[in-house]
């Protein structure tokens, strides 16, 4: 299931960006190679001669929509400066200036670095001391997706182990945190508290195992809106998991469950995080949070119980009776 | 009802240093030397993080060039008609794609949802209550499975987006039910 899930989205970004970069090829969104009309307002006693000038730029005044084909109007008198030499005059517009759809565009595929939208001027008319009208062109911008989706893909790669290497410090410490609570016998006390409730769910691990601890641990974490101390602790319920499994490619029926159930996310008090966006308006949510998370996290058993049943997940458990004969599925 | 609510915050600032202090000071009491055995336990958090990096490589650069295909806009043009038939708003069906792909990704919808609509407006509170009941499926599939090296991950995936669905699906109604 998850190859052909983690193809899909590989398959369908291609898709879709191919789609939406023909799209625009074939509407013309970003006007390519087409000069637009610029307005330029020029501060008080301005020399026509400087290499460069602060100005307000008015791009299209007699018709943005128009020219663009958007719907929406275009932008008000913008900061810029004038860049004037021997070879040309050039427009920079100010930094990071909020720009209309597609110049934003245009600008983020063209000027990634600075994030300042360049042109080259044509027909350049000074009219008075104070202003001038020209025509700009800009870098041409085609296949923006297909740029995107490389671009994403890298940065995201990145991110992954940036996320990874953020967890050391905090695996590091439940781990050792359970290693004590491991060799002080704490956790077995947990395991015979908590296992007349677990272990109908966990029917696969054994009496008195401390994998039941583990799962006891990160449920209750979980619960309560840890989400930092719960991944630690799922972990160390995943490694107790895999010394109970024969086969250590495949996953167990128990570790099914668990990840189920922390993916249906059992939250009582809700997640830091949605705590610092919504601020105090959260506590108006504590009901509906709380009604949908049971109705998922009872979904969430029945499924991995349901689904656990069917021959095809049967066949592949690696606890299953004969023992395993040939790698068989590649699921 | 709001007093069981605030006790549950108050339990939940108690439980990390309770267990900070109380797995050492009871290993001590029963005689475990706690410094040695936290060194040996501890070790593993770089093997974990590290064993988890192929994994999280896998699923979160194919969600990132998803996401940024603009893949979203084509399916909420395409189901628009059939969202707005069982009443879901169209607003938040970003959120129902994103939200078992990426956790930050669906966190930047709510704030993105707040600005538009501000926090009151029942969208906000549909997008929040899908946020906070339930996880990153994916993510923590990656984490979980990665960390003890289990690939053939069998009927996870169909459990997890199971609960999702219908986490996502009615947390509209609920949402409806009790604001609207």
């Amino acid at each position: 299931m998850l190859n052909y899930i983690w193809a899909g989205l590989i398959g369908f970004s291609l898709l879709f960006a191919m789609t939406a970069d023909v799209r625009d090829l074939a509407n013309d969104t970003y006007r390519n190679g087409e000069p637009v009309e610029l307005a330029l307002g020029f501060p008080e006693g301005w020399d026509p001669d400087r290499r460069l000038v602060p100005v307000t730029v008015t791009v299209a005044p007699s018709g943005f929509a128009a020219f663009y084909g958007t719907d929406g109007r275009g932008p008000g008198p913008l900061d810029g400066t004038l860049l004037q030499t021997a070879d040309g005059r050039e427009i920079r517009f100010a930094k990071d200036v909020a720009l209309p759809e597609p110049l934003a565009t245009i600008r983020s595929v063209t000027s990634k670095r600075d994030n300042d939208l360049r042109g080259r001027l044509t027909g350049f008319i000074a009219a008075g001391d104070s202003a001038a009208t020209a025509h700009v062109e800009f870098n041409p911008v085609r296949f923006v997706k297909l740029q995107a989706i490389a671009q994403a893909a890298l940065s995201m790669a990145e991110t992954a182990v940036t996320l990874a290497l953020g967890l050391i410090g905090v695996l590091a410490l439940w781990m050792g945190m359970l290693q004590i609570a491991e060799k002080s016998g704490l956790l077995y006390s947990l395991v015979r508290f908590t296992q007349p409730v677990l272990r109908p769910l966990f029917p696969d691990i054994p009496k008195d195992h401390p994998a039941l601890g583990f799962i006891a641990l990160n449920l209750t974490a979980n619960m309560l809106g840890l989400g930092n101390a719960a991944t630690p602790l799922g972990l160390k319920a995943m490694e107790s998991l895999q010394e109970l499994n024969p086969e250590k490619e495949t996953a167990t029926n128990p570790m099914i469950m668990l990840l189920a159930m922390n993916t249906a996310s059992v939250q009582v008090v809700p997640p830091v995080l949605l705590v610092a966006i919504m601020g105090l308006a959260i506590n108006q949510l504590f009901f509906s949070i709380l009604i949908v998370t049971a109705v998922s996290l009872a979904v969430a058993i029945l499924a991995a119980k349901g689904l656990g049943r069917l021959k095809r997940f049967r066949d592949t458990d690696p606890n299953r009776t004969p023992a395993p004969a040939t790698e068989t599925e590649s699921e | 009802m709001e007093s069981v609510r605030q006790a549950i915050d108050l339990l939940s600032v108690f439980v990390i240093p309770t267990l900070l202090v109380g797995f050492p000071l009871y290993g001590l009491y029963r005689r475990v030397p706690v410094y040695e055995e936290f060194v040996v336990g501890a070790k593993e958090g770089f093997n974990v993080a590290v064993r988890i990096i192929p994994y999280l490589v896998a699923i979160l650069f194919a969600i990132g060039m998803f996401r940024a295909s603009g893949a979203m806009d084509f399916l909420v043009d395409g189901l628009r008609p059939l969202l707005s038939a069982v009443g879901i708003p169209p607003e938040v069906f970003p959120m129902m794609i994103i939200r078992p792909l990426t956790g930050s990704g669906s966190a930047a919808i709510v704030l993105d949802l707040i600005q538009q609509f501000g926090e009151d407006s029942i969208i906000v509170k549909i997008a929040a209550t899908m946020f906070g009941s339930t996880e990153t499926t994916f993510y923590v599939l990656a984490v979980y499975f990665g960390s003890v090296g289990v690939r053939k991950t069998r009927h996870a995936v169909p459990a997890g987006l199971a609960a999702d669905f219908v986490a996502l699906v009615l947390a509209v109604y609920v949402v409806q039910w009790l604001f609207g």
